[in-house]
């Protein structure tokens, strides 16, 4: 595990940062277990939507 | 439906000393506050998130910033990882070869840390407003 954590790609990182994030989100924001993990369900979908959304537009700046 | 709290003996109110007790616990390792309050799911939750994200951060070999940072940028970078208690203090202890910030994945480690450090605050604050009353 630790060595798929020391080769993780960046997209790898986002998704592995979106998930944790999104868990403690829940843990914080909702009362019920169900609604927690709606929640941190929806956190890490918008997370990913809205880092690739960024990445994509800045992508014209890269070339 | 059933909800975490419902499952749990219910809490009294803390007092002033119970509810530093629990916000210490919660800050020295992620998580413990809640387990006090006996919230297991949250607190295991608030464990696994803060420890994951700065095992991930050692492992990439991020920046753990001390409290002699020579900019503001620093001494931000040492009260966000300082916010993982035991965590940070064992990154402390074993790093040796100090950080790799010449990749993109060192860097990502400096941010998981600091995220650590920051997830395990907003554990903090929530366990201290069960410990309070102002929380379920």
């Amino acid at each position: 595990m630790l060595v798929a954590l020391m080769h993780m790609s960046h997209f790898g990182a986002m998704v592995f940062f979106a998930l944790l994030v999104s868990v403690a989100f829940a843990c914080a924001g909702r009362r019920s277990i169900l609604t927690r993990i709606k929640y941190a369900l929806w956190c890490f979908l918008l997370f990913l939507a809205i880092g690739v959304g960024i990445a994509w537009l800045m992508y014209p700046l890269s070339r | 439906m059933a909800t975490e709290d419902s499952l749990s003996t219910p809490r009294t109110r803390q007092n002033p000393a119970g509810s530093a007790l629990i916000v210490v616990a919660a800050w020295i390792l992620p998580g413990l506050g809640h387990l006090l309050l006996r919230r297991w799911a949250r607190g295991l939750g608030f464990f696994l998130a803060s420890g994951g994200l700065a095992l991930a951060g050692f492992v990439l070999r991020g920046e753990i910033f001390s409290l002699h940072s020579d900019d503001s940028f620093g001494a931000l970078g040492f009260i966000a990882d300082l916010g993982s208690g035991l965590f940070y203090f064992v990154a402390r202890i074993l790093e040796t070869a100090g950080p790799d910030i010449s990749h993109a994945s060192g860097d990502y480690g400096t941010r998981f840390l600091a995220a650590s450090g920051i997830v395990n605050l907003l554990g903090v604050i929530d366990a201290f407003g069960i410990a309070r009353g102002r929380r379920s």
